[in-house]
């Protein structure tokens, strides 16, 4: 049995329309005119135990909506979903038991409350033993450096602070299943690979089916084996990482510095074709080309013969690139095995 | 079902946070001060002109406004409005990630909250009643038990209505004006301005039929002991009903309003 399993997913919002203005305030008062919304459109998702996938997508796409329905806070339109043999909205409190969750954007903590307090209330809350308590407590402590602030209400503690305390809060039960929908939001590098660790940790060590959202493509990177896009409400692309790098970075930069000015780069490139040049100054060009058609080597040596070459350096698109283009449209995804469609 | 023990920690951590709160207590206190003297001073220039009014003798009154201040201090505003407080900043949906039964959480932080409140309303109840002095204890032990237990139950009847209240807040913002249209409804309904007896007859008729009586009125009149024996354990089932009621009301309305809010998203 899967972890996860959705079948054709839907969501609908109801979205109130109203004309801007006072006018347009006093027109919904009387006639109350909405439209549909399609968040999520017609999601399957498969999620074994054990893994760990990163669920990206353009700002609106509909990832937080697809958490929250797999958390059970939002009652699907139409569709099928299990989660750990439960359907999350009808079996609510025990589902509640199985999961955690952290939304990046809220907190779980006691906003009044000592923050460790907040856990030794979650702690009988989620009824969970002693030893069971105390040794995730240290380890968390040891992980996320809790001590630092434990002993402050949540309204006073930085935003760094307040995610890993929410972090810690979501997983102190050990849940087999955790949802995290942007943790990494707002936070300073050192913080942001201190919970990349964490989470790391979690799904390794204890084995947790771990689900994040972000926007943050080095989280990405760290934590997770598969990638799941999504755009407008449908799943785009899922696969691993990897794939889509090779699918996508195929095109290669060669940046080239010489001592004295060449005199025709398109000439040195004229028997390469596909290859292309861009003089940056006199003493500087760079050379785009595919790496499943030339290798580094060929297209250097082949420079480094017809100019003085004092340094050069290569570029490969980064994820983040492919990713954007990915949502500008500019990229377009075959269903199946996206690298050999790109390759042919 | 579910273990007890997490409500019960529910409500020794509200008991923790609202002593942490001791100016909300402090403005509390001084609000119910207030209120109950201005209803001392008006009842005080209507029994100027007369020595009894419905049955009931200034002396009468003075006990009676008693009550009405102990009633008033346990379950206040502060309680009241952090349920609706809470509808309406969305942290709902927070609560519904934990393994919690919204109504019976929600219930033991209000009862947290009232053992403090009630702490401190004893001790100002106490010295009120000596600065305007002679103010009757009940007559005697049996009147006194049944007093703590209508009490007890008028907290519980007071728990269901801005419950209910509070639910209201998922249909509207206004958290002021649901709280105080709901105070409004129950410091007339419950005898808090006038005692019941005092009401027209058809008046008094209605308010028979509805749980604000058990808030106010019923444990006054225990504590005068105006009912006794069979009459005030008749007044504590009525009670006992509407806490039923209310309960069951309140959970129906919770179920019904989380579907909402879980299809169309708070
Ligand atoms: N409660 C709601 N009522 C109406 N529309 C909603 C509601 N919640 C979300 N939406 C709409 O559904 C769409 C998807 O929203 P969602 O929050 O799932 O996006 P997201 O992928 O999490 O985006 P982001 O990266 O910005 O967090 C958006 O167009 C949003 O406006
Ligand atoms: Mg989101």
């Amino acid at each position: 049995m899967s972890m996860i399993e959705t079948f054709s997913l839907n969501k609908t919002f109801r979205q109130a329309i109203k004309d801007p203005g006072l006018k347009g305030s006093i027109k919904h008062f009387f006639t109350q005119q909405y439209r549909d919304k399609t968040a999520v459109n017609g999601i399957d998702l498969k999620i074994e135990e054990g893994e760990s996938v990163a669920y990206v997508g353009p700002n609106g796409a509909g990832k937080s909506t697809t958490i929250k329905m797999l958390s059970g806070i939002l009652v699907p339109t139409s569709g099928t979903l299990r989660v750990n043999g439960l359907v999350p909205h009808e079996d609510r409190i025990r589902h509640a038991k199985q999961i955690g969750v952290v939304f990046g954007q809220r907190t779980q903590l006691w906003w009044d409350l000592p923050v460790r307090e907040s856990f030794s209330l979650l702690k009988d809350i989620y009824e969970i033993p002693d030893p069971l308590y105390k040794k995730n407590m240290d380890r968390f402590n040891d992980l996320l450096g809790l001590h630092e602030f434990s002993d402050l209400p949540a309204r006073k503690i930085s935003l760094g602070q307040r995610m890993r305390a929410d972090l810690a809060a979501a997983l102190l039960h050990n849940p087999p299943l955790v949802f995290l929908d942007e943790p990494t939001i707002g936070l300073d590098i050192a913080v942001k690979s201190r919970i990349r660790e964490f989470v790391k940790n979690i799904n390794q060590k204890e084995g947790s089916t771990i689900l994040l959202t972000t926007h943050d493509l080095e989280d990405i990177k760290d934590i997770c084996r598969r990638l799941v896009i999504i755009d407008k409400g449908r799943i785009i692309y899922d696969g691993t990482l990897e794939k889509i790098t090779d699918a996508f970075a195929q095109e290669r930069t060669l940046h080239f510095q010489v001592r004295e000015p060449v005199s025709s780069i398109s000439g040195i490139i004229a028997n390469l074709p596909g290859v292309t040049a861009d003089q940056v100054n006199e003493l500087s060009f760079s050379v785009k080309f595919n790496r499943f058609q030339y290798s580094a080597g060929e297209i250097a040596s082949k420079i480094i013969t017809s100019a003085d070459v004092i340094d050069f350096r290569i570029d490969e698109p980064s994820i983040d690139q492919i990713i954007r283009k990915l949502y500008n449209g500019e990229l377009i995804l075959q269903e199946e095995q996206p690298s050999e469609a790109i390759r042919s | 079902m579910t273990s007890a023990k997490k409500y019960f920690s529910l409500m020794k951590t509200s008991m923790q946070a609202s002593l942490s709160y001791r100016f909300n207590f402090f403005i509390n206190t001084i609000a119910g001060i207030v209120f109950i003297t201005a209803l001392f001073y008006i009842w005080k220039a209507i029994y100027a002109q007369r020595t009894e009014l419905g049955g009931m003798s200034w002396e009468d009154m003075k006990t009676y406004l008693l009550v009405v201040f102990i009633t008033n201090m346990l379950l206040t505003w502060y309680s009241e409005t952090a349920i609706s407080r809470r509808v309406i900043d969305g942290s709902v949906s927070m609560d519904l990630l934990k393994p919690l039964d919204f109504q019976k959480a929600r219930f033991s932080e209000t009862i947290g909250t009232s053992i403090i409140e009630g702490g401190i309303c004893a001790l100002v109840a106490a010295s009120w009643a000596t600065v305007f002095a002679d103010v009757n204890l009940p007559p005697n032990l049996l009147a006194s038990g049944l007093f703590l237990v209508s009490l007890a139950l008028s907290v519980l009847i007071k728990f269901g209505i801005i419950y209910l209240a509070g639910l209201v807040c998922f249909y509207t913002s206004s958290v002021l004006g649901v709280a105080w249209a709901r105070a409004a409804i129950t410091n007339l309904f419950s005898g808090a301005l006038v005692p019941l007896t005092l009401f027209p007859d058809w008046l008094e008729t209605i308010t028979r039929w509805l749980p604000f009586q058990g808030i106010v009125f019923i444990p006054a009149s225990i504590y005068m002991e105006r009912m006794s024996g069979l009459d005030a354990l008749w007044n504590i089932g009525i009670q006992f009903i509407w806490v039923i009621v209310l309960w069951l009301a309140g959970k129906a309305v919770w179920r019904w309003s989380v579907r909402q809010v879980t299809i169309h998203g708070g």
